[in-house]
C-alpha cells in the first residue's frame, strides 16, 4: 500500500486534483449549477475573457459562485492545509505520531476569546470580525503562555510543553464553560463556533487568510530535514547538526500562526490535523519533504469535501463542519488504534 | 581523517549536584578511548558535555584548534558523530533513508544528496553489516539492527571524531565483538579518534589504547588498560573483588570479578601473615593482603610457580625450592622462621603431594602453638590429596585442633577480622 515512488515532481499533479475538487464543491448546492457553467463563470472574471458568459446565465448564479462559495471554498481549503500541515509538522517535533495542532492548547485558548467575543457582544462594536479577531489573539497568547511555563532556562524541553499545554487548556476549557453556563442565551453561538463551520466565510477573509496561511505551509516545508532528523529525538538530532532548540522555536511560531488563523475563520475543527497527516505517513511514508506538502493537499481537499457534505447533506440546514470531520474522522482513529494493536 | 580532544578544568552540576569535577582530559588523535565506571559516575554527562548537549559549567573543550563550545551544531557534527545509548522511533523511516541523514551536516537546505553521499552511506552499511536491511523500516528490524543502522549513519558523517554511549548494550556477544573490532580497524587503518563508554571491563580491556576510570565525576585514573585495570582500583570504584588474569593468548588480560567487597580490614599494618599456595591459588589473596597493609610470605613454593612469580612482583618474603623439586629441609627450616613470625596462617586450595606436604606439617605445628589457621576450600570439606591419606590425616587433626575453614571470599575477611582483634588485644 506504500506508494514509495511518489515524489516531488507529482506534486504539481496534486494540486490539479486539489483544484478539480474545489470546481466540483463550487457546482454543488441548493441552487443547481452545472460545472461547465461555474468554469465559464470563473474564467470569465479574468480581464479580456468576459465573452466567455453565457448568456442564459442569471445575475443570482454569479453572486452565489463568486460571492457565497468560492471565497467558503478557498477557506475550507486554506484550512484543511493549514491544520494538516502544522499536524505533520507537530507530530514530527513531539515524536509523536498521535499528537495534532492543538496539542499544547491553541484550540482551548482560541476558543475560550471566541466565548469572551460572543458573550460580550464584541461584535456590535467591533463589526463581524471580532470574534476571529479575538479566537486569534488568545489562541496566540495562549501558546506565549504555554511556552514560558516551559521553559527551562534557554531550553524548552518537549514534556514540558506538551504538560504545560494540558494543564492550561483545562483551565481555560473551564473558564470557558463557565462563561457558557453563565450565558446559557449565547451557548448555541459558543458551541456552533465550537464545532467548527465556514457559514460566515467572505473575502476579506481570504485576503488576510491566504498569505498567512500559505507562507506558513511553505516556512514548515523549509524544515523538512529537522523535522526527519527531530523525529529521532532532540540529541540525535543536534548531533547531526540541528541547532534544535531554534528549529523548536521556528517550528511553534510558525505553527501557531497558521493554526491561529485557521481557527480564527473556522473554529476549532477536530480530526483533520490528526488524521490526515498519519493517513499520509501511511501511504507515503515519513520523511517530511513529501509528507508535509503532500498532507497539506490532501488535508485541503478533505476539509472541502467534507464542508461540502456539512452544507448540502441536510437540506436548509447547515450542519458544523466539525461534526462531519468527527464522524469521519473517529472510526478511522479507532481503526489505526486497533491496527496499532495488532502489530504490537 | 583525525582529531586531537582536549578537556580542560571542566566543571558540571545538575542543579546542587556536581556531575562532573575538573576533569582534564587530552584525547590523542587516532586513540581508542574507554570511559568506564559505575552508574551515576558521569561518563554519560561527560560524553553530553564533549558533545555540547548540555553546557559546563567552567571549563574548556579543545577540538584540534577550535573551541568546541563555540561552534554550531552543525560544525560539530561536520567533524564528530554520537552513537547514543538509545534509539527508538515510532515513525517508520527506511533504513537508507535514516543511514543517509547522516550526510545532513554537509547538505544546504533543499540541497539533495549527491552521488558521493549515497556512496558513503553504501560503504557505511557495507562494513556494519546493514546493507541487507536497506529498504526495511526501523519499526521492523531488532534492536541489535537498529543499534548497527545508528552506528552506519554515524560513520555516514565521515567523523574524524565518534562517541559511543555503550554501543553493546542492545547486541549480542557476536555482535558486540563485530562492533568493536569494526571500531579498532577504522581506528586503526582510518585513524579515527575514538571514545566509548562501555560497562564491559573485559571488552574495555581487550580493545582500547586508553582507559578513564570515573567515579563520583571524577577521574581515578587515566592511562592504558594495565596501569587503570587493578584490583585496587576497581575496588576502589564499582566495591567488588576482582583478579586479573593475564591471557596467555591475546596478550590482553581479563578482569574476573570474584565478589562484592565487604569492608577490607585497612587496618593491616605491622601483622604478618603467611601464605601456604601454590599453582595460582595464592595471587588475589596476596594482592588483597598487601593492599590492606598486612606483611606477607609465601612458601614453600617452587621457583617458576605462579604464585612464586607473583609473590616476587609484590617483593613478598618468600621461601622457594628449585623448580619441581620436592621440599628439602633447608627450605623448610626457612618457610618454619617466616611461620613462626606470622601472626595468621592461610592455605590455599592448593593440591598437596609428597612435593609440599612439609609445608602442612609445619602449619599443624603453628596451630598447635597457637597461630590462627585459615583453610580455604573450593567447596566444603573438599581437599586435594595426591599423599594416599596422609593430607588428609593432617586437615583433620588442624581442625580439631581449632584451624578456620573458608567456602568465600566474606569468611577469608571475618578471620582476617578475627586476627585484628587478637592483635589488639
Amino acid at each position: 500500500m506504500h506508494l514509495k515512488k511518489l515524489s516531488i515532481n507529482k506534486i504539481p499533479f496534486l494540486i490539479l486534483i486539489l483544484i478539480l475538487f474545489c470546481l466540483i464543491a463550487l457546482s454543488i448546492g441548493p441552487t443547481k449549477i452545472d460545472i461547465f457553467t461555474t468554469c465559464k463563470i470563473l474564467l470569465s472574471q479574468i480581464p479580456g475573457w468576459e465573452q466567455l458568459l453565457p448568456e442564459n446565465v442569471k445575475e443570482s448564479q454569479i453572486t452565489i459562485i463568486l460571492k457565497i462559495r468560492l471565497p467558503r471554498i478557498i477557506l475550507a481549503a486554506l484550512v484543511g492545509m493549514a491544520l494538516a500541515t502544522v499536524g505533520a509538522s507537530f507530530q514530527g517535533i513531539f515524536k509523536n505520531p498521535m499528537a495534532d495542532p492543538y496539542i499544547i492548547g491553541i484550540s482551548s485558548g482560541a476558543a475560550l476569546g471566541a466565548a469572551i467575543a460572543i458573550v460580550t457582544n464584541l461584535s456590535f462594536i467591533l463589526g463581524s470580525l471580532a470574534t476571529s479577531l479575538m479566537a486569534f489573539l488568545t489562541g496566540l497568547l495562549s501558546i506565549f503562555v504555554v511556552y514560558n511555563l516551559a521553559r527551562d532556562g534557554n531550553r524548552v524541553p518537549i514534556h514540558n510543553l506538551l504538560l504545560a499545554g494540558v494543564a492550561l487548556s483545562a483551565f481555560m476549557s473551564a473558564m470557558m464553560s463557565l462563561l457558557m453556563v453563565i450565558n446559557s442565551k449565547e451557548m448555541s453561538q459558543i458551541v456552533f463556533w465550537l464545532l467548527g463551520s465556514f457559514s460566515l466565510s467572505n473575502w476579506s477573509q481570504v485576503l488576510v487568510a491566504t498569505p498567512i496561511i500559505l507562507s506558513g505551509i511553505v516556512g514548515l516545508i523549509f524544515f523538512a530535514r529537522e523535522l526527519n532528523l527531530m523525529i529521532f529525538g532532540e540529541n540525535t538530532a543536534q548531533h547531526l547538526g540541528v541547532n534544535t532548540e531554534q528549529t523548536k522555536i521556528i517550528i511553534l511560531i510558525i505553527g501557531t500562526l497558521t493554526v491561529a488563523t485557521a481557527v480564527s475563520i473556522s473554529g476549532t475543527i477536530g480530526f483533520v490535523g490528526l488524521i490526515v497527516p498519519h493517513t499520509i505517513r501511511l501511504l507515503v511514508g515519513p520523511n517530511h519533504k513529501i509528507l508535509l506538502p503532500v498532507s497539506a493537499i490532501a488535508g485541503g481537499i478533505f476539509m472541502v469535501l467534507t464542508d461540502t457534505i456539512a452544507r448540502s447533506l441536510l437540506n436548509g440546514t447547515e450542519i458544523p463542519v466539525g461534526i462531519i470531520t468527527a464522524l469521519c474522522g473517529a472510526p478511522f482513529f479507532i481503526y489505526l488504534l486497533k491496527k496499532r494493536k495488532m502489530i504490537s | 581523517m583525525s582529531s586531537n580532544l582536549k578537556i580542560e578544568n571542566l566543571f558540571f552540576n545538575y542543579q546542587e549536584d556536581l556531575v562532573l569535577k575538573k576533569i582534564n582530559l587530552f584525547i590523542e588523535k587516532g586513540s581508542f578511548l574507554t570511559i568506564i565506571g559505575p552508574n551515576g559516575s558521569g561518563k554519560s554527562t561527560l560524553l553530553k558535555v564533549i558533545s555540547k548537549l548540555v553546557a559546563p559549567n567552567r571549563g574548556k573543550i579543545w577540538l584540534d584548534d577550535l573551541d568546541l563550545l563555540s561552534l554550531s551544531p552543525r560544525q560539530i557534527a561536520q567533524r564528530m558523530a554520537v552513537v547514543p545509548q538509545n534509539i527508538h522511533t515510532d515513525f517508520p523511516f527506511t533504513v537508507w533513508e535514516t543511514v543517509l541523514m547522516g550526510r545532513s551536516p554537509f547538505l544546504r537546505r533543499f540541497e539533495n544528496e549527491g552521488e558521493r553521499d549515497f556512496a558513503l552511506a553504501k560503504w557505511a552499511m557495507e562494513i556494519t553489516n546493514t546493507l541487507h536491511l536497506k529498504d526495511r523500516k526501523l519499526t521492523e528490524i531488532s534492536g541489535g539492527e537498529l543499534q548497527r543502522v545508528i552506528v552506519a549513519r554515524a560513520l555516514t558523517q565521515e567523523p574524524k571524531i565518534i562517541l559511543l554511549d555503550e554501543p553493546t548494550s542492545h547486541l549480542d556477544i557476536q555482535h558486540q565483538l563485530e562492533l568493536l573490532e569494526l571500531l579498532e580497524s577504522l581506528n586503526q587503518t582510518g585513524g579515527l579518534t575514538v571514545v566509548a563508554v562501555l560497562h564491559d571491563l573485559n571488552l574495555a580491556a581487550q580493545f582500547s589504547q586508553y582507559i578513564l576510570l570515573m567515579k563520583n565525576g571524577e577521574v581515578v585514573a587515566l592511562g592504558p588498560p594495565a596501569e587503570v585495570l587493578t584490583p585496587a582500583n576497581i575496588r576502589d570504584v564499582y566495591g567488588i573483588e576482582v583478579t586479573i588474569k593475564e591471557n596467555p593468548l591475546t596478550g590482553k588480560f581479563n578482569v574476573i570479578p570474584l565478589a562484592r567487597s565487604k569492608s577490607i580490614p585497612q587496618n593491616g599494618k605491622g601483622i604478618n601473615i603467611h601464605l601456604i599456595c601454590g599453582g595460582g591459588s595464592g595471587t588475589y589473596i596476596m594482592d588483597t593482603l598487601v593492599q590492606s597493609g598486612y606483611n606477607v610470605s609465601a612458601g614453600v613454593l617452587n621457583i617458576g610457580d605462579t604464585d612464586w612469580t607473583h609473590a616476587k612482583k609484590l617483593g613478598l618474603k618468600v621461601s622457594e625450592e628449585a623448580p619441581f623439586n620436592p621440599i628439602s629441609e633447608k627450605s623448610l627450616q626457612k618457610n618454619r622462621a617466616l611461620l613462626e613470625k606470622a601472626q595468621g596462617i592461610i592455605i590455599t586450595p592448593v593440591p598437596f603431594g609428597h612435593g609440599n606436604l612439609g609445608n602442612l606439617k609445619l602449619a599443624l605445628d603453628a596451630c598447635k602453638k597457637g597461630t590462627p589457621v585459615l583453610i580455604i576450600q573450593q567447596e566444603e570439606n573438599m581437599h586435594v590429596d595426591f599423599t594416599n591419606g596422609q593430607a588428609d590425616i593432617l586437615w583433620k587433626e588442624l581442625k580439631k585442633t581449632g584451624a578456620h575453614f573458608a567456602c568465600n571470599l566474606q569468611e577469608i575477611f571475618t578471620f582476617l577480622d578475627i586476627i585484628n582483634e587478637r592483635q589488639e588485644r
